[in-house]
């Protein structure tokens, strides 16, 4: 080998000792043996091998980061004359690249913590959800107890019917907190369709136990439901008790609430109108993320899922969701195809 | 069947297999991370012993059928033959090993040649040099215009080499113990030895040679790790003469 007089000093050895000298043994261990089984047989392959990083290893042990180029000449016979190396220090390159590859393994790492830590967290919901759903039902089954069997005074039906209200809001947080965690976990709502489902019925039980627990609340249906539709009517019974109720928390008191229902055009439309103040354009796009609140400040506010699960709902029955809000009135409406087959046929 | 070792592709037996097409039917691969294998098939949980890629010989093996074929393993893909022979019986009734190695660390009375800290090094330079390799995925095409076989050849690229996995196949290289499956072998063995070779030692060689029941061994004139490469008519030679 024939080093010049730049290596040498690199090198801190003189220029005549490099003679005689193969240049591997100027390579770190690790560095030797990536040459001896990658690049010199790319080297011998292909003629040249370019920006190869390497470690020189100067005579004190003191490792020399370097970028090489090598490329061979060989005689028209194709028998090696000589290999030419250009070396470039690159200290700074190198102490950059493994910068990147630091900053980029903490990246990973912390993404992976984040992963895992986001999962706990929704296994955690998951449970908790469902751990809460047996008391909450032996808190509704004793009200009920209490208002059919006991003979109360007035101020004590009045608090009855009070308890019951707040247990079925908190059985609804719940039902709503499990399907969000089930939707994440799992991914979608799970659906069972029944393919010729009268949903009449469905609707109006729905308006009947929201009434029953807000007696002051006026709610007006419209239901004109001449065929049937393909969905899981447990799953349309959430949808518009989560919009029915939606409307009784936010709109004005004072003011009617409508439920709308139709079969028309081969898709089943539901809306739910109320009146007061309109939502806000620029809260409308975020009405349908998870833990989005408006900037209504009540009480009795939610977690913020309500309109999640039922964008979902309508998404797993290949629907939509629109919201229309005016000064006058303020109107959600879903709609969805009537059977899967005209899903496939208009999707959207 | 010419199985290439670490840090290549099957591009390391070009010089060499050539010469056998003639005569035999004669197979190529790349191991998955290298070549242009299928690196989607990489699983780090398989590949985390040799026995993996012995696992892929075999099943390249029964594929194409082969009985009493000859296995000819570079380096880490001598060993991997070894395995392949032992899981198969019938499949490989030669085996050529070339630089062998059955264990790189030295252990007690055993001399492979490197030690555990030099082992962690090469990792942790392939760790290091993470860009380097990447850029070596995809070699420059360049101008040859008084070569042009080598501008045919660099549109495909040489010992392409996938720098994540590479650096997997190196631990569980350099790592490897497999001493005991020596006396296992019952093929017909030939051990090709290098001079100065840092990588595989003369006195591995005649380890290999005094632990594989049947077997012969023959110093090369050649220098270095990779006499296939560097001296392809003497292994060629060499080869012919065994098999």
């Amino acid at each position: 080998m024939k080093a010049n007089q730049t290596i040498a000093r690199w090198l801190d050895r003189r220029q005549d000792d490099l003679l005689g000298t193969h240049f591997h043994e100027l390579l770190s261990f690790g560095g030797r043996i990536a040459f001896e089984t990658h690049l010199a047989p790319m080297l011998r392959l292909q003629g040249f091998v370019e920006e190869l990083a390497l470690d020189l290893l100067s005579s004190d042990g003191a490792k020399i980061p370097v970028i090489a180029n090598a490329a061979e000449k060989r005689d028209s016979e194709g028998h090696h004359i000589f290999t030419r190396l250009t070396l470039f220090k690159a200290v700074e390159r190198r102490a950059y690249e493994r910068d990147l590859l630091e900053a980029r393994s903490k990246a990973e790492a912390a993404i992976g913590a984040e992963q895992e830590t986001a999962i706990l967290r929704e296994q955690f919901i998951a449970v908790l959800g469902h751990d809460l759903r047996n008391p909450l039902a032996a808190l509704a089954a004793g009200a009920r107890l209490l208002h059919k069997r006991e003979s109360l005074s007035e101020r004590g039906k009045l608090i009855v019917n009070e308890m019951n209200a707040s247990v079925s809001r908190a059985a609804a947080l719940v039902t709503n907190l499990l399907d969000f965690a089930r939707g994440r976990l799992g991914g979608g709502l799970p659906l069972n369709r029944v393919p010729d489902q009268a949903l009449t019925p469905v609707l109006e039980q729905v308006v009947s136990e929201i009434r029953a627990v807000n007696p002051d609340r006026a709610i007006l249906t419209d239901l004109s439901l001449t065929e049937p539709v393909d969905c899981d009517p447990s799953r349309i019974a959430q949808l518009a008790s989560n919009l029915v109720s939606n409307a009784v928390t936010h709109g004005a008191p004072g003011l009617p609430i409508e439920l709308e229902a139709a079969t028309a055009g081969g898709r089943f439309i539901l809306s739910v109108t109320n009146g007061g103040v309109p939502i806000a354009p620029e809260a409308r796009e975020q009405l349908f993320q998870p833990f989005f609140r408006g900037a209504v400040r009540r009480s009795q506010q939610g977690l913020g899922l309500g309109l999640f699960i039922v964008h979902e709902i309508a998404k797993a029955h290949g629907g939509s969701m629109e919201v229309d809000s005016t000064a006058e009135r303020t109107r959600f409406t879903f709609s969805m195809p009537l059977t899967r087959h005209e899903e496939k046929a208009n999707p959207g | 069947m010419f199985s290439h070792g670490f840090g290549c592709d099957q591009h390391m037996w070009r010089d060499v297999a050539r010469e056998f097409e003639a005569d035999f039917r004669v197979i190529l691969f790349d191991h998955v991370g290298a070549g242009r294998s299928d690196l989607g098939a990489y699983d780090s949980q398989k590949y985390s012993m040799l026995d993996g890629y012995a696992d892929d010989v075999v099943e390249i093996g029964r594929e194409l059928g082969l009985e009493n074929a000859v296995f000819v393993g570079h380096s880490v893909s001598a060993m991997i033959g070894a395995l392949a022979s032992i899981k198969a019986p019938g499949m490989f009734s030669d085996l050529v090993m070339v630089g062998p190695s059955p264990r790189y660390i030295d252990d007690k009375d055993y001399v492979g040649g490197f030690s555990r800290e030099q082992v962690e090094e090469l990792l942790e330079f392939l760790a290091d040099n993470h860009l380097g390799w990447s850029a070596a995925m995809a070699p420059a095409i360049m101008g040859n215009a008084d070569r042009p076989e080598l501008t045919e050849r660099l549109a495909s690229s040489f010992c392409a080499t996938d720098p994540d996995i590479a650096r997997e196949f190196a631990r569980v290289t350099f790592f490897s113990d497999n001493r005991d499956d020596l006396p296992a072998v019952s093929a017909r063995t030939l051990v090709l030895q290098c001079r100065e070779d840092i990588i595989a030692p003369i006195s591995v060689g005649e380890y290999v040679r005094d632990r594989v029941p049947d077997s012969s061994f023959i110093l090369l004139g050649a220098t270095g790790h990779c006499p296939n490469l560097s001296a392809p008519a003497e292994v060629t030679a060499a080869i012919r003469a065994f098999v």
